[in-house]
């Protein structure tokens, strides 16, 4: 993927963006003194509010305890939504079966979910399980659905000159080929995952996401936003190792993302 | 496979009427039939079971079906959708405003993508209805909030759509345009804004989709208005026909919403050929 051609090397590529995030942030200073605490809390305000959250514990306690419940419903979703896609991408029959329900579910908002899942499933553990799970599974199983209908089939061709068995094919062609399409399908669920995580904790008002709704009655923006900022910093940091970790899995393999 | 090829081989496939593979015929046709199957065999299920189960817990597809019709008829489901479309309007309007250009600027000028990308990924990281108490403060609870929070859910998808659709243009097509002796505007309107136009397109798409989900999010962490005032009223009495007629409702929408936008892109894009 180029993003700027050969004539903006490496450093200059660098310094645009650390230059595009100072200007930003300066903006925001001018905007937030400018408008007050009340309205939107300045950096200057935001990041001696993040040290005191930081210190005082309860932030990342929440944020912890939060996480683990999203990963429970993650994972699930890895673990039904992977195989499930490759299925449905090597089988023309399930395709034609599941493809009308995921195509229904994946449109389906999650926040229009929640009330049901509330009366069907209470407001515990499996009520957030169930919704994370809801939200990430269907992008999980398209980018995998996808990637193993894109496998070359002359790669398959060459495995059987070979005589590879069906378990080896799968083994030593069409998964390797497939892991750049499941990282993907695992980091685009994973994004989903945390919003669905964040979408059920406001509605019912615990965890994570009760803290950042008790938090934004409060007079002042700063404790808010910084709030909002680990939020992203723990997205980013998500998205980032996944990222490597399809890397280290397949290093031979430039990734590239499929348009939903 | 480029979009000129890809055409050609379209082309060539038209020229042959009757010339059509009949074995791919007949599989489109099986396929067809067992996702009819497919639907049919799981309502039937769903009816079954929830059949035994008592009604808080899962109504059937009958009674959902039911109150749809009940809802249609009384007119108080299509009101209320039509209410909440306003700020579904709205907001994907100047989420549309906002995103194409900024995602056209960013895809094609790699100084402003590299300026500008930190914040976006940045402000994009965080899930939007964490911004709803942010938006409470700027907007209050009714329609500015509303249209707020649907703006903010779906102009960076359609940014970031539009921008990678930008910069993948074809660069031998922009060689062609050149060849050819077409600079500035012209090389622009007869070669880059056709190759972008189905990335603009899919960014559309995609911002629809988040656009609709919006309109409900607005209505269910706002002030519980249309929509989401009927669907509050029928959780809070364990009436999950009424909940499941709602998103029954928002989902067939959302999913005519895509096609519709799919059908416009075929008339504006006939040469392009879709999998």
């Amino acid at each position: 993927m180029d993003t700027g051609s050969g004539r903006t090397g490496r450093g200059a590529t660098r310094a645009l963006r650390a230059l595009g995030l100072a200007a930003a942030l300066g903006l925001w200073e001018l905007a937030g003194r400018g408008a007050g605490d009340a309205l939107l809390a300045p950096p200057s305000r935001v990041a001696p509010e993040y040290l005191r959250l930081l210190l005082e514990g309860t932030m990342l306690a929440e944020l912890a305890g939060s996480l683990r419940q999203m990963l429970v419903g993650f994972l699930l979703a890895c673990l039904v939504g992977l195989p499930a896609g490759v299925a449905m991408g090597r089988s023309r029959a399930l395709d034609a079966l599941l493809h009308p329900w995921v195509g229904m579910f994946v449109v389906t908002s999650v926040a229009s979910l929640v009330p049901l899942f509330i009366v069907v499933l209470g407001t515990g553990f499996a009520f957030r399980a169930a919704v994370v799970f809801v939200a990430a599974v269907w992008y999980v199983l398209l980018t995998a659905y996808h990637g193993a209908r894109g496998v070359d089939p002359r790669w398959l061709e060459v495995g059987r000159a070979f005589a590879a068995g069906r378990v080896r094919l799968f083994r030593c062609v069409l998964l390797p080929a497939l892991y750049p399409y499941l990282v993907t399908g695992a980091r685009l669920g994973l994004v989903h995952a945390i919003r669905a995580m964040v979408v059920a904790e406001m509605f019912i008002i615990v965890g994570y996401g009760g803290l950042v709704y008790n938090t934004g009655l409060l007079v002042s923006t700063g404790p808010l936003l910084a709030l909002l900022a680990t939020l992203g910093l723990v997205s980013l940091a998500a998205t980032r190792a996944l990222r490597w970790a399809g890397r280290v899995l397949a290093p031979w393999y430039e990734e590239r993302l499929p348009l939903a | 496979m480029s979009h000129l090829a890809a055409g050609a081989a379209a082309l060539r496939r038209r020229g042959t009427p009757g010339a059509a593979d009949p074995g791919a015929a007949g599989a489109a046709r099986v396929s067809r039939f067992l996702s009819l199957l497919s639907v049919a065999g799981g309502l039937a299920v769903w009816e079954g079971l929830a059949r035994e189960l008592p009604r808080a817990i899962l109504a059937p597809p009958s009674a959902v079906a039911w109150r749809l019709a009940e809802g249609l008829v009384a007119g108080e489901l299509p009101a209320a959708f039509g209410r909440a479309l306003a700020h579904l309007a709205l907001g994907y309007a100047l989420a549309v405003a906002a995103g194409v250009p900024l995602g056209l600027l960013m895809g094609r000028s790699g100084r402003a993508f590299h300026l500008l990308d930190p914040v976006v990924a940045a402000v994009y990281a965080v899930p939007p209805v964490a911004f709803v108490p942010f938006l409470v403060i700027w907007f209050g609870l009714f329609f500015p909030a509303r249209v707020a929070l649907v703006f903010l859910m779906c102009v960076f998808e359609i940014l970031l759509t539009v921008a990678a659709g930008a910069r993948d243009v074809d660069p031998g097509l922009v060689e062609v345009g050149r060849s050819f002796g077409a600079r500035g505007a012209r090389l622009a309107r007869m070669v880059l804004v056709p190759a972008m136009l189905p990335f603009l397109f899919a960014g559309l798409r995609v911002g629809l989709v988040r656009a609709v989900n919006a309109m409900i999010t607005a209505e269910l962490f706002l002030a519980a208005v249309n929509l989401g005032g009927l669907m509050k009223a029928s959780a809070s009495r364990f009436d999950t026909a009424g909940l499941l007629a709602v998103i029954a409702t928002l989902s067939a929408f959302g999913l005519l919403a895509q096609e519709g936008l799919k059908a416009v892109e075929a008339r504006a894009l006939p040469w392009r050929l879709r999998r």
